[in-house]
């Protein structure tokens, strides 16, 4: 069995999109575990991840399904005494997978195709009501959807482009 | 007060009653809103895949409403809000990200105005409108209603962004319900998530967070839960016998938004705020509300 490596260089990578955020000040103090949503449900352990992050052992967490069960609730955020935010890093991770090509649930990716077809990520549904009447925006009188104008979809290419 | 609007994804294609519910009841307390150019992602959902692109959509949105020539914009959706607030703040802290977005955005002719305020439901009623005006403006307040309010994640938090609330204790919808005449009550779970998020990738957990808090809800013997987010409603009302199914529960809680709520103490046309579109055994609520 051989060791785990320090990967230092997608270390930077996810500290240089952390700005302002020092993820050395952690202390382990497990505030951001012990108020996590997906704890319970799906064992994310933030403490766990930051410590692994500070190691440089990063080359496991891009393929990894743990950051993917992040709910975003924020409370890691609002309640690390440290500023060094468990949800600001795992969102760094999910950029990193994308980059290396790792299985990401498609469901992200389907939103990014939606984005540039649309503007919008889903299309506009019809609702069945409780009387199983069916209704859509027309029936209920709301404004026209208005897409991007055509200039959009371009620049939005080019800034998925950027790290 | 004229303000821009932003709606979101989830409101304009499904969440309808939020959206309705918002066209009726603001008009009435003097607040226009006017419609941005266009329809567009806010941005939320690719942060995950490209956290600058999600930046880049959220100042976006921003410079669209700066071409109305309006200071404020409304941002009803907490997901949408939250993006389009940390979008400001990266603006406003990041040099090289806000280089490289005007740049951006200077291809398309627009231009990011730093001075636009974002509001979101709560504190444009609760701060900018005003308690008093709203008790003053309710015809017929919901006497002996009693109710659970669920004021959802990312409008509460983080705090350095400047949040609509309290992180912790968030008063400010509780304080609106009290406005239109109805009591709520407190619950350890008030601050437990809707579990949205994982819809996209841990969908039966997403549920499992749903049922749970519904779970905890019912038990509270309440009339509705209250929220003000269109994610939260769609876990919570739209979804809400699948999650029941998840946490092995028979649930029937009736969720509204707010402005629903608000909508009734106004004495609008049930339908005309969308109480028709509303998944939940709203009916059980309705019959409640006084004549």
């Amino acid at each position: 069995m051989s060791m785990a490596k320090p990967n230092l260089e997608s270390r930077e990578k996810i500290l240089a999109k952390l700005s302002g955020r020092e993820l050395v000040n952690c202390f382990q103090c497990i505030k951001c575990t012990s108020g996590c949503t997906a704890l319970k449900l799906l064992e994310l352990k933030p403490h766990e991840i930051i410590k692994l992050v500070n190691l440089g052992l990063v080359d496991e967490l891009p393929s990894s399904d743990i950051i993917w069960t992040c709910v975003t609730c924020l409370k890691c955020v609002q309640r690390c005494p440290q500023k060094a935010s468990p949800y600001h890093v795992i969102m760094a991770l999910r950029n990193l997978a994308v980059e290396k090509e790792a299985k990401i649930p498609e469901a992200y990716l389907k939103a990014v195709s939606q984005i540039l077809e649309t503007g919008l990520i889903e299309t506009p549904q019809k609702i069945v009501t409780r009387k199983m009447e069916t209704l859509d925006r027309d029936c209920l009188k709301l404004p026209k959807i208005k897409p991007p104008k055509e200039s959009f979809q371009a620049v939005f290419m080019k800034a998925m482009e950027e790290k | 007060m004229k303000t821009a609007v932003f709606w979101g994804c989830c409101i304009l294609t499904g969440q309808y009653a939020y959206e309705m519910s918002l066209r009726e009841v603001l008009p009435r307390l003097d607040i226009e809103l006017v419609d941005l150019r266009e329809s567009v992602c806010c941005g939320d959902p690719i942060r995950s895949v490209n956290d600058f692109t999600a930046n880049y959509l959220g100042a976006r949105i921003i410079s669209l409403a700066n071409l109305t020539g309006l200071d404020n914009l409304l941002v009803p959706c907490n997901r949408c809000h939250f993006t389009i607030s940390e979008a400001k703040s990266n603006m406003n802290n990041s040099p090289k990200i806000s280089r490289r977005i005007r740049a951006l955005l200077k291809e398309e002719s627009l231009e990011y105005n730093p001075n636009i305020k974002v509001w979101h439901t709560i504190d444009l009623l609760h701060d900018f409108v005003g308690l008093e005006k709203i008790k003053k403006t309710v015809v017929k307040p919901l006497k002996g209603l009693k109710v659970a309010t669920h004021v959802g994640c990312q409008i509460i938090r983080y705090s350095d962004l400047g949040r609509v609330d309290d992180a912790e204790n968030p008063r400010k919808l509780d304080d609106l319900v009290a406005a239109i005449g109805a009591e709520t009550v407190n619950y350890a779970e008030k601050l437990d998530c809707c579990g949205s998020a994982l819809l996209r990738s841990h969908p039966d957990s997403a549920l499992s967070l749903a049922g749970s808090k519904l779970k905890a809800v019912q038990n509270l013997t309440v009339d509705s839960l209250v929220v003000s987010c269109p994610d939260c409603q769609l876990m919570f009302d739209v979804r809400q016998k699948d999650a029941g199914t998840t946490v092995g529960a028979k649930l029937s809680v009736p969720v509204v938004y707010y402005t629903q709520l608000l909508g009734l103490a106004l004495n609008i046309d049930e339908r005309k705020i969308g109480l028709n579109l509303n998944q939940s055994s709203v009916d059980q609520l309705l019959s409640k509300i006084p004549a």
